[in-house]
C-alpha cells in the first residue's frame, strides 16, 4: 500500500507542477462553468433584470407602482395573474424575482401613519442575491414616486384626509396631545394640498426627481419608512434548476474530468516513452502496484475537481445540494469511471503524439456531445440520442440528479451503474493493454 | 554474481541478442564494449528482468531470475536515458525512488547520495534545469538509492562534458572499491580500458571474446608497429617483440627517431569484427 501511495503522491505532485495540466484540469472548467452560467442567464452585466409582477390590489397606488415598474428600463417585467404563477416562474429560473403588490395595498394614509407602511412583497431566487438589493431599492423608489401624485389629486386627497381624520378619531392608543397634534397635521396637510396650483403640474418628472430624493433621505433615515418592502427567498425547490449555474457547473465537471484523462493518460505514455516506467518496474513492486498508483492519483484528482467545482457553485453562486450523500456516490463513481478511461486511453496510445492528438481529440469530442458545450436539454433530439454514447453524459446525469434535480433514488441507479461499468471496462481493457506493453 | 547463459532475443526479423553468455564475479567491473546497436542495452534489459529473453537463463547472486521482485531488489540500473522526473527536484526524485524501494531512513540516504554525486547545492532545483552531466550523475544516484549489490550502468557517460565524465568514472571506481559488482556498457574504448577489470566485446548480439584488456590485446591485437626514422626516411615494421626490433634497428645504425605503437582495444575490435568501433 505504501508503494501505491508513494506512486500516487508522485503523480499528483507532477500534475500540480505542470501549469498546463493544472489549467486544463482545474482552472479552465471553473472559468467555463462561470462563463456558461452567465451566458445562460446567470445575471450580471447591465442587461435588464427579469421580473414577475402580480398586482392583487385594485388601488390606484398599486396601479401607479405597477405602471412605473413596467416602464423602468432596469427591469423586463412579465405580469402574472397569481402569486403562485409568478413564484413558479422564479423557481423555474425564468425570472430573477417576483414582485407582489398585495390586496392590503390601499389608497389611504392609514398605513402611513399607523407605522406599517405601504406593503410590497418580493420573492427572490437565492442565487440572485446580488440583484436583491437593487430590486428592493427600486421598489422603495417607485413607492415614493406615488406620493406627489396622491398630493396633487384633489379628490383623492380629500378622501385621504377624511379617512385619516376618522382613523385618528377612532384610535384608542393616542394621548390627547398626540391626537391634537395628528389632527393638526392632517389639517395642515389638507390646507397645503388645497393651495397647490394643479395646473402647474404638467408632468411627473420633477415630482419623480423629488420623490427619488425623498426616497433616498427616507432610506438613509432608516428608522421609519412609509414603504414596507418584504423580500423573501425562494425555499429550496425540486425538479428545476435554481439558476443557470446549476447547469453550468456540472458542465464544467465534464471539462475537469476531460482534463484529468488528458493529464493521466499522457503521463503513462510519457513515462513509457521516456523510460521512467522501466525504472519504476525495476523497483520491487508489481505491475498491480504501478497501475494502482496511477489509477489512485487520477481518481483523487478527478474527485478533487468535482468537489471544487460543486463547492464553488454552492458557495459563490447560491446553488444547493438536494441529496449530499448521493452526490458523493456520484462523485466517487464518476472519478472511478474516468480513472478507468484514463487507463484505456493510456493503453491504446503508444506515443506522446497519439496521446496528445487522438487521445485528447477523442476525449474532447465525447465531452462536447456529452453536454460539455451545450446542456443536454438544449440539444436537438438526434444529438441528445448520440450523447448516450458519451461517458460525460452519464456524469452530468449522475451529478445533476442529487445536485439540483432531486431525482428519486430509483432514477439515479442507471447513470451510476453505467459509470461503474465504464470504470470496470476502462480499467479492464486499459490495464490489459498497458500490461502487454510492459512485457512482464 | 551475475550469470547470463546463452541468451537469445529477436525483435521481428532482427536478432538483437544471439546466444550471449557472460559471468561477472563479485566486486568486478565488467565492461560490455560494442558499437551502437550491438545488443548491449538489450542484454542489460534481460539481465534486469525488464525484458524476457526468447531463450537462455539469467541468475543473480545465485538467487534465480531477476524477474522475481525480491531478487531484482539487489540490482541497480542507470539506464542510457535520463529516467528521472524533470518536474521534480533532485531531492524529490531520489526520495521518491528511496520510498519506492522501502529504504529505511530514506531522507538520510538521499542526503548521502546527493553528497556522493556532488549535487547538494542543487538538491532543491528541478532537474529540468540541470546540465547533461548533472542529470547523468543524478541518474546514477537513483540507481544507488537502495544500495544494490549489483549495478548495471548503461553508457553512463553518453553525451556529457569531459569534466562530468571524469567525475562519473571516478565514482564508478569508488563504487568498485566499495565492493559493488558493476556491469558497464560503453562504446568508448578508453573508458573500458581505464575502469574495467574484464571486457567483453559484443557485436551483432554475440559475445566475441571476454578477458582483461591485456589478454584481449594479446589474443587479437596483433603485432606492435615500430616506426624507425633515418633522416627523411620512415620505415614501419610490425613485430611481436618491439623491444627486440628496436634493438635490432639501433644495431643497424643511422636511426634518428623511433615510435612504437602498441595494439589497443580498437585493434582488438577491428580484428574481431572486421570494422572499426566508431563506424
Amino acid at each position: 500500500m505504501n508503494a501505491v501511495l508513494t506512486l500516487a503522491q508522485k503523480d499528483l505532485r507532477l500534475l500540480f507542477r505542470d501549469k498546463g495540466d493544472v489549467f486544463f484540469t482545474f482552472i479552465f472548467p471553473m472559468l467555463l462553468a462561470i462563463l456558461f452560467g452567465f451566458i445562460f442567464g446567470g445575471g450580471g452585466g447591465t442587461s435588464a433584470i427579469d421580473l414577475a409582477l402580480v398586482n392583487e390590489s385594485s388601488s390606484s397606488l398599486a396601479k401607479g407602482i405597477a405602471g412605473d415598474l413596467t416602464r423602468d428600463s432596469s427591469f423586463a417585467v412579465t405580469t402574472f395573474a397569481t402569486r403562485e404563477e409568478a413564484t413558479a416562474s422564479v423557481r423555474a429560473g425564468k425570472v430573477v424575482a417576483a414582485v407582489i403588490l398585495p390586496s392590503t395595498m390601499q389608497d389611504g394614509l392609514d398605513g402611513l401613519f399607523g407605522g406599517s407602511g405601504i406593503p410590497i412583497e418580493a420573492v427572490i431566487d437565492p442565487s440572485h442575491r446580488a440583484e436583491a438589493g437593487l430590486i428592493q431599492g427600486k421598489l422603495h423608489e417607485l413607492a415614493f414616486r406615488q406620493f406627489p401624485r396622491m398630493f396633487t389629486d384633489g379628490a383623492q386627497m380629500s378622501k385621504l384626509f377624511a379617512g385619516a381624520r376618522k382613523t385618528i378619531a377612532g384610535a384608542d392608543g393616542l394621548t390627547p396631545a398626540q391626537r391634537l397634534a395628528a389632527t393638526g397635521f392632517v389639517a395642515a396637510g389638507e390646507l397645503f394640498t388645497t393651495s397647490i396650483d394643479r395646473s402647474s403640474v404638467k408632468s411627473d418628472t420633477p415630482a419623480t426627481a423629488a420623490a427619488e430624493s425623498d426616497a433616498e433621505s427616507a432610506s438613509s433615515a432608516g428608522a421609519w419608512s412609509p414603504v414596507a418592502v418584504t423580500v423573501a427567498e425562494l425555499p429550496p425547490r425540486t425538479g428545476g434548476p435554481r439558476s443557470s449555474f446549476d447547469l453550468s457547473f456540472p458542465q464544467g465537471l465534464v471539462w475537469g474530468l476531460a482534463g484529468c484523462i488528458g493529464a493521466f493518460a499522457g503521463s503513462v505514455v510519457v513515462e513509457r516513452s521516456r523510460g521512467t516506467l522501466a525504472r519504476l518496474r525495476l523497483a520491487p513492486i508489481t505491475q498491480a502496484h504501478l497501475l494502482a498508483g496511477k489509477g489512485l492519483a487520477c481518481f483523487l484528482s478527478a474527485l478533487l475537481v468535482e468537489v471544487l467545482l460543486i463547492s464553488m457553485a454552492v458557495v459563490a453562486f447560491g446553488s444547493s445540494i438536494a441529496q449530499p450523500f448521493m452526490l458523493l456516490v456520484a462523485f466517487v463513481l464518476s472519478a472511478f469511471a474516468f480513472s478507468g478511461l484514463a487507463m484505456l486511453v493510456a493503453g491504446l496510445c503508444r506515443t506522446e503524439a497519439e496521446a496528445n492528438g487522438a487521445g485528447r481529440g477523442g476525449v474532447l469530442l465525447l465531452a462536447m456531445i456529452g453536454g460539455g458545450t451545450i446542456p443536454l436539454f438544449f440539444m436537438p433530439p438526434f444529438l441528445r440520442t448520440m450523447s448516450y454514447a458519451s461517458p460525460f453524459r452519464w456524469v452530468v446525469q449522475a451529478v445533476e440528479g442529487p445536485f439540483w434535480r432531486d431525482t428519486p433514488l430509483g432514477e439515479q441507479i442507471l447513470p451510476l451503474v453505467v459509470l461503474a461499468g465504464i470504470g470496470v471496462l476502462g480499467f479492464g481493457v486499459g490495464v490489459r493493454s498497458i500490461r502487454s506493453t510492459l512485457g512482464r | 554474481m551475475l550469470t547470463l547463459g546463452d541468451i537469445r532475443k529477436r525483435f521481428g526479423a532482427t536478432t538483437a541478442v544471439d546466444g550471449l553468455s557472460l559471468q561477472v564475479s563479485a566486486g568486478e567491473v565488467f565492461g560490455l564494449l560494442g558499437p551502437n546497436g550491438a545488443g548491449k542495452s538489450t542484454s542489460l534489459a534481460i539481465a534486469t528482468g525488464l525484458l524476457a529473453a526468447d531463450s537462455g537463463s539469467v541468475d543473480l547472486l545465485g538467487l534465480g531470475s531477476p524477474t522475481n521482485a525480491s531478487v531484482r531488489s539487489h540490482l541497480g540500473l542507470a539506464p542510457q536515458e535520463i529516467t528521472l522526473y524533470a518536474e521534480l527536484t533532485a531531492r524529490e526524485n531520489l526520495l521518491f525512488f528511496a520510498r519506492l524501494y522501502g529504504v529505511a531512513n530514506a531522507r538520510r540516504r538521499v542526503e548521502e547520495l546527493l553528497a556522493i554525486v556532488e549535487l547538494e547545492s542543487r538538491a532543491n532545483d528541478r532537474i529540468g534545469t540541470f546540465s547533461g552531466g548533472m542529470k547523468r550523475r543524478l541518474n546514477l544516484a537513483a540507481a544507488l538509492v537502495h544500495d544494490p549489490k549489483v549495478l548495471l550502468l548503461d553508457e553512463p557517460t553518453a553525451g556529457v562534458d569531459p569534466q562530468s565524465r571524469n567525475r562519473i568514472l571516478e565514482l564508478v571506481r569508488t563504487l568498485a572499491r566499495a565492493g559493488k559488482t558493476i556491469v558497464y556498457t560503453t562504446h568508448y574504448m578508453e573508458e573500458a580500458a581505464k575502469i574495467c577489470d574484464r571486457v567483453g566485446i559484443v557485436d551483432h548480439g554475440r559475445m566475441l571474446d571476454v578477458g582483461t584488456v591485456a589478454q584481449l590485446v594479446t589474443r587479437h591485437g596483433g603485432h606492435s608497429a615500430v616506426t624507425v626514422s633515418r633522416g627523411d626516411q620512415d620505415e614501419r615494421v610490425l613485430t611481436a617483440d618491439p623491444v627486440a626490433e628496436v634493438t635490432r634497428q639501433f644495431a643497424v645504425g643511422g636511426v634518428t627517431g623511433v615510435r612504437v605503437e602498441s595494439p589497443d582495444l580498437e585493434a582488438v575490435f577491428l580484428a574481431l569484427t572486421g570494422r572499426s568501433l566508431r563506424e
